[in-house]
């Protein structure tokens, strides 16, 4: 029983591998001919729907955009551009408006680029500049009121309340809170989104002032309508500190950024950066930078420029005319191979949808152009047309399902189009 | 060893007012489906096919021409369209109305059924867009719907520019005169194929109300 059942198992084996040796050539063919056939039908089917789409495109002005592979929405880009009017990197010219009152001028200077605005009415502004003071010290109410409400306390309070956390009530630099501020606030126009961190520089030439004027009868007649620079020729630079790995943070008032000792000039270089020297805060998003005051007061060998802020009580200092006059100087006393004044740049996320405009051999290649054709039955303009038709596309328009014309674009130059030409135009539509 | 040609141009695109209008508006209104290209500033009398230096200088005044920058203006772009027709094409599809000119008077009616010759079944599916230039001398109603119903250009109604003129689309359009009491009046109406792009226009006059007078004695 054994063997037989060896024998049975040994000759059912043998029979199943002599039927599939000697059926598998056949079954392989049966099945590749079967894979042929479907292959063949598919094909048919996908030519058949070619054909038609073809013909549905014909006596058509209108494709439809695959919204998959056509269209790429929400490209995000980052567009800079130089802060000053013309597009221009630096602003070395510097005037004060004329046309502003008295009391406008106890809280701000405009400040304009190429001319006043009462000698040139088309002159372009720039920023505006100010001085404030937590205790209204350094700046006078000409309304006559005794409750210190002072330009430079108004100038302290408006910015802090704008930059700064709800309970913080003082501008730290370098973890010590100053009392006094010097501003510059750029005009929005100018910085557009805000401000490009790694591109700003401010050249302040060292001033003429006493050191530790303070409230004192010296100090306070020595305002910033009578400041004059040094004559020493110095000055120093100061950028943000976005390049080094520990610089900006981002606060209630968005990115801040440390205003340090430093230059853009060939590159971005920072004096001493391990241990920079800090002159303020950039605040890129609001387009404004705020400069320690009291920093600024120090000599020129303690990394001051000698600013001497008047800080008397109920003394009209002028103090936003000493940072005028030290950023309004400065280009005179760089070498000619850099700018003074100030450098910066705007930057701006411009978002943009592609559209990718697809143009078959086949596809339009003849115009509704009354050029094209020749009478009043339509017939082409030359005969060799009939069967070479040569357009030129100049325009592309993008519609909506009610065929509506939402945006249009112009090639640079007329495109070639005929049926040996194919084209793909790539349509950038910024928001 | 030259450099090739990029494969691709790129172009930057202006919205026009209409689009600006809709993406003002929201929810969704602004959506970009389809293109169509033209050639409107082409006048291919500048083809020169008896080009002395042979068939690549044929079209050389029209490669070398420049383009004027794109305006906002929807109702002066994508004037004249390239269209899609099949190879050997001898006549282009041209949209046809039976009277070039039509005199009406007031409160008198016609109806213009738009056609498109050379290609069969043209404009069709999608029907034409006809705009009135000045309503206040007739008004036009369609008075028989595409089989999808669209517009192929921009409404006019409320730009303050355009504010007269009226577009509506369909494949029958019906005219009626408006009591004019002062002047003759004319005004056009452009019929614009939504498919094939084709256009033609049409001169509508209205003549003004003839207002009988009568002699009287005003002590009666």
């Amino acid at each position: 029983m054994a063997r037989r059942s060896n024998f049975s198992r040994y000759s059912r084996t043998s029979r199943v591998s002599r039927y599939s040796r000697s059926r598998a050539p056949r079954g392989r063919s049966a099945t590749s001919q079967v894979e042929q056939l479907a292959r063949q039908m598919a094909n048919q089917i996908i030519r058949e729907r070619e054909q038609a789409k073809a013909r549905q495109r014909l006596g058509r002005i209108f494709t439809d955009f695959d919204a998959t592979d056509d269209i790429l929405p929400n490209n995000v880009e980052t567009v800079t551009r130089g802060l000053f009017a013309g597009n221009t990197g630096s602003l070395t010219t510097m005037f004060t408006s004329s046309l502003l009152t008295a009391t406008q001028k106890t809280y701000f200077q405009e400040v304009f680029s190429t001319a006043d605005p009462n000698v040139d009415p088309n002159a372009d502004s720039e920023l505006s500049m100010a001085y404030g003071h937590f205790h209204g010290s350094g700046s006078k109410d000409l309304s006559g009121n005794l409750n210190n409400d002072t330009p430079s306390r108004a100038i302290y309070k408006q910015y802090a309340q704008i930059l700064l956390a709800p309970n913080d009530k003082k501008f730290t630099f370098n973890g010590e809170d100053s009392d006094h501020i010097y501003v510059l606030n750029f005009n929005r126009p100018r910085m557009r989104e805000k401000l490009d961190p790694g591109n700003f520089e401010l050249t302040l030439a060292q001033l003429s002032g006493s050191i530790g004027a303070g409230p004192t009868t010296s100090g306070n007649n020595h305002t910033g309508s009578a400041v004059k620079v040094s004559g020493l020729g110095t000055y120093y630079t100061i950028i943000d500190d976005s390049s080094l790995t520990s610089g900006g943070s981002v606060n209630e008032a968005g990115l801040v950024y440390n205003l340090i000792s430093g230059s853009i000039d060939a590159g971005v270089a920072i004096y001493d950066s391990a241990d920079p020297h800090y002159y303020g805060l950039l605040y890129p998003q609001h387009g404004v930078a705020i400069l320690n005051a009291t920093q600024l007061d120090k000599s020129f060998a303690t990394y001051g420029l000698n600013f001497s802020s008047v800080t008397g009580s109920g003394v009209q200092g002028d103090n936003t005319m000493k940072l005028f006059t030290a950023l309004s100087s400065s280009n005179a006393l760089t070498p000619s191979t850099t700018d003074g004044g100030i450098q910066g740049r705007s930057s701006e996320q411009v978002k943009s949808t592609y559209y990718f405009v697809r143009i078959k051999n086949a596809e339009y290649n003849y115009s509704n152009n009354p050029s094209f054709v020749t009478g009043s039955l339509g017939e082409l303009y030359f005969n060799t047309f009939i069967n070479d038709p040569q357009v030129y596309i100049t325009t592309v328009g993008l519609y909506n399902t009610r065929r509506e014309l939402l945006a249009t674009a112009k090639v640079s130059q007329p495109l070639l189009k005929n049926y040996t030409r194919e084209a793909l135009i790539k349509v950038k539509l910024d928001f | 060893m030259g450099y090739l040609n990029n494969s691709s141009i790129t172009v930057d695109a202006i919205l026009t007012k209409k689009g600006r209008e809709l993406l003002a508006r929201g929810r969704d209104e602004f959506k970009i489906t389809q293109f169509a290209l033209a050639d409107d500033e082409i006048d291919y009398d500048l083809y020169n096919a008896d080009h002395p230096l042979g068939t690549a200088y044929y079209g050389a005044a029209i490669e070398n021409m420049p383009i004027v920058e794109a305006l906002p203006d929807e109702t002066q772009m994508m004037k004249y369209k390239l269209v899609t027709l099949p190879k050997g094409t001898a006549r282009i599809p041209v949209v046809r109305v039976a009277q070039s000119v039509i005199e009406l008077n007031a409160n008198e009616s016609t109806i213009i059924t738009p056609s498109t010759v050379n290609f069969g079944g043209g404009n069709r599916r999608f029907g034409y867009t006809a705009i009135l230039s000045d309503s206040d001398v007739a008004s036009i109603t369609a008075t028989r719907g595409a089989l999808n119903q669209a517009a192929s250009v921009p409404q006019f109604i409320g730009d303050s520019e355009a504010a007269q003129s009226i577009t509506v689309s369909g494949t029958q359009f019906q005219i009626t005169g408006k009591e004019l009491l002062s002047a003759d009046k004319q005004c056009t109406i452009l019929f614009i194929g939504n498919e094939t792009g084709g256009r033609a226009s049409v001169t509508v006059t209205i003549k003004k109300v003839e207002v009988a007078t009568t002699t009287g004695n005003i002590f009666d």
